[in-house]
């Protein structure tokens, strides 16, 4: 229990960041929560509608549907990229004695630049006339036939749309696992090593369990950044064509500022962040699982 | 804990009682178009959807400039986003936080004609009766501006014809000539195919060319009206106008009649496909002109490019010189901010407005003015000039400014399935006669 004085000296350190974060994050996430219970186009008197607006999206909307696949397919190979990227990388840099720190940078070098950059460069690489960088590429091996505008194609382009998402943000978690491998007492893998344990033993039975709270942490950032993933779907397709690279962040912009219809939007980002709070809750149930097995 | 769900309960009763706060109650009181005062000089803001090089836009700068030296305080600062799609959702955001300026951009769209009803436009009609302009106008020009029910609330400030321009060489390469029907198009893309050429070239990244092609055929089938019957649900698009439109639609995407990837294409990949020789047609308004019918078009083009206009059909309603002609996104007058400065800056600037617009070369939404022919102009310039100038009464009406915005956002979303042969037309037809049906009795009741 703590004095009197030094549970005043926390609460006047502690009130402003909580200020703060109820006025930036807890109000809009209310106030979302309310106008999703009404009807509103922002000029005209708002509609109380009830639930209605949550009835329709869970049972009348196919392009919400459509839009949750296409977050999951988008959030799976984000999370392939980001972390299965940064984890392979990270555990060849430690066993790397020369170029490591070029290495990182260079892996590092997409998490700075700007999304507009980034989308207008992966715009020509997949572009087919004139042939981006990807279709020349396939020419050169032989394999031209397979060229084609890949953010035309409605089968191609969820997949070429996540790909700059998760190129960009890998160097930062490789960072982050980087500096987690670091922190592993080199006694441990050596005593596993003199025991006789291959790489893939000491990976598995000292390094990962060792990394295992950084790497949580790790995966909660990458879910959520992913599952709330807009600037770079929407400045590359904007969810088209058609629907095929809806994500519901992009559908609930178009919502919002297209159709005018911010009820409904609201609704669409209040499942979001449901969805968000129950993809943590289920990797910090997972994780802790395996931890305790 | 008591303690930490009373605050949570407060926080949410203080963000509901402020959310209400945003809910407006409609007024339709109207703005005195004459108000009385002194008149005090301040900066007046407009929020425009224009480009920097655009001759409204310098014509514009050059009236206030001049009228700013003999209103001291006076000045227009104008807050530019040249891309549409952005510049809509700026503008609707404004209105909606009630944060709109002096002047700003709109085409005659549902969510405009809610703020007219609201009283926060000022009756333009009115105001151009009251200044002595409203004679000056084309019927046409002032007509795309109104909205359903006949009111007008936007100024017009420029005045376009949308025309096919093609490549006579690349046509005669592939043994077409000019279409004398829509019907011939998907045809003559087949054989341009043939022949290696991309038969249109068009920017499918921002939708609203590939949605001309939608409103063509309901337009030569079922007339001007069909549009205002559809977007109202009296009609549906499973009617024969609309069908029309769709299997025309499905005909063209089957004949690959638009370039490869289309779809993720942008305006100037699209202008560069057809000036560099490589695309045989390109649908574009007259705002091109200074590029298509000038000498800055390549010298590897220049003598083959022409024009034809929307072809007809047989049993066309509307007639070959009845198409597309526009005046552009026009300018609202703010009612909240409008004041005894704001009406004398406008029938300062609208006085000399037309005379120097014309003077650069562009078409005038007035008919008392003659647009200067540029020095570096080819022959195609002036007949352009005359083309427009010569148009009949009715009025195709683009859909993307007539549709409620939920409905125009399905149909520019699949529109491009449709054409890349991804959705069926009868999948296409459903999908918008229920989002017709869903949509438009919110917006137009």
């Amino acid at each position: 229990m703590l004095p009197r004085r030094s549970r005043l000296s926390v609460l006047v350190f502690l009130l402003p960041p909580l200020l703060v974060y109820g006025v930036a994050v807890l109000f809009p996430i209310l106030q979302s929560l309310y106008l999703s219970f009404f009807s509103w186009d922002g000029i005209t008197s708002m509609q109380f509608v009830g639930v209605s607006n949550y009835v329709h999206m869970l049972t009348d909307d196919p392009v919400f549907w459509k839009a949750f696949t296409n977050a999951l397919v988008y959030l799976a190979i984000c999370l392939a990229l980001q972390l299965g990227g940064a984890l392979i990388v990270a555990s060849l840099l430690t066993s790397f004695r020369r170029g490591r720190e070029t290495i990182k940078t260079l892996y590092l070098l997409p998490t700075v630049i700007s999304t507009v950059a980034i989308a207008v460069l992966f715009e020509r690489v997949y572009s087919f006339k004139p042939a981006g960088l990807l279709n020349q590429l396939l020419d050169w091996i032989g394999l031209g036939h397979f060229a084609q505008p890949w953010l035309s194609n409605v089968h191609t382009v969820l997949v070429a749309d996540s790909i700059p998402e998760g190129w960009r943000f890998s160097g930062l978690y490789m960072l982050i696992i980087y500096a987690a491998f670091l922190a592993v007492p080199q006694e441990l893998e050596e005593a596993a090593r003199i025991d006789g344990a291959s790489r893939w033993v000491i990976f598995r039975r000292v390094r990962f369990p060792y990394i295992r709270p950084v790497w949580i942490t790790t995966t909660i950032m990458a879910t959520t950044y992913a599952l709330r993933g807009f600037d770079i779907p929407y400045l590359l397709t904007n969810g088209g064509p058609g629907q095929a690279s809806e994500l519901l962040t992009t559908y609930m912009y178009r919502t919002a500022f297209t159709s005018t219809n911010y009820g409904y939007a609201s609704t669409i980002s209040v499942f979001i962040v449901v969805e968000c709070l129950i993809a943590v809750g289920l990797l910090f149930l997972l994780l802790r699982r395996k931890a305790d097995a | 804990m008591k303690r930490l769900l009373k605050t949570v309960a407060v926080a949410a009763a203080v963000a509901l009682s402020l959310a209400g706060c945003g809910s407006s109650k409609g007024s339709s009181a109207s703005t005195d178009v004459n108000p009385s005062g002194k008149i005090v000089g301040h900066q007046i803001s407009w929020l425009l959807s224009r480009n920097s090089a655009d001759p409204v836009v310098a014509t514009m700068q050059k009236i206030a400039e001049e009228y700013a030296q003999t209103h001291p305080g006076f000045s227009l600062k104008l807050i530019t986003t040249p891309d549409r799609p952005s510049y809509i959702q700026k503008y609707e955001t404004l209105a909606t936080a009630k944060q709109l300026p002096e002047l700003f951009d709109t085409d005659a769209t549902p969510f405009a004609h809610n703020l007219a009803k609201q009283g926060r436009m000022v009756n333009v009609e009115d105001l151009l009766k009251t200044l002595g302009l409203y004679g000056d106008y084309r019927a046409n020009a002032l007509d795309y501006q109104r909205f359903d029910d006949g009111s007008l609330y936007m100024i017009p400030l420029e005045y376009q014809a949308e025309y096919f321009w093609y490549n006579k060489a690349l046509f005669d390469k592939a043994g077409v000539s000019v279409p004398t029907s829509l019907d011939d198009i998907p045809a003559m893309c087949t054989a341009l195919r043939k022949a290696g050429v991309t038969p249109i070239a068009i920017d499918g990244a921002d939708q609203w060319p590939l949605e001309r092609y939608v409103a063509y055929q309901p337009f030569r089938v079922g007339g001007p009206d069909y549009i205002k019957q559809l977007k109202t649900g009296k009609t549906t698009l499973a009617a024969a106008p609309g069908q029309a439109a769709v299997n025309w639609l499905a005909a063209l995407g089957n004949a690959k009649c638009f370039q490869t990837g289309f779809s993720s294409q942008g305006y100037s990949d699209a202008q560069n496909l057809f000036t560099s020789g490589q695309a045989a047609m390109y649908n574009i308004g007259t705002w091109e002109l200074s590029s298509l019918a000038t000498t800055k078009l390549s010298e590897k083009v220049r003598s083959d490019v022409d024009f034809f206009t929307l072809p007809t059909v047989p049993n066309s309603k509307t007639d070959a010189n009845e198409y597309v002609v526009t005046s552009g996104i026009g300018v609202a007058v703010n009612a909240k901010t409008y004041d005894p400065l704001m009406r004398d800056f406008l029938k300062f600037a609208l006085t000399k407005y037309y005379t120097m617009y014309a003077a650069s070369g562009a078409l005038s939404p007035t008919s008392n003015v003659t647009t200067a022919i540029p020095a570096d102009a080819t022959p195609l310039y002036k007949k352009a000039v005359d083309d427009a100038n010569s148009v009949g009464g009715a009025l195709l009406m683009p859909w993307d400014t007539q549709l409620d915005p939920t409905t125009n956002t399905t149909l520019q979303q699949d529109q491009v399935l449709l054409v890349q042969g991804n959705m069926s037309p009868a999948t296409f037809t459903s999908t918008i006669d229920s989002a017709i049906a869903k949509n438009a009795p919110k917006y137009f009741k």
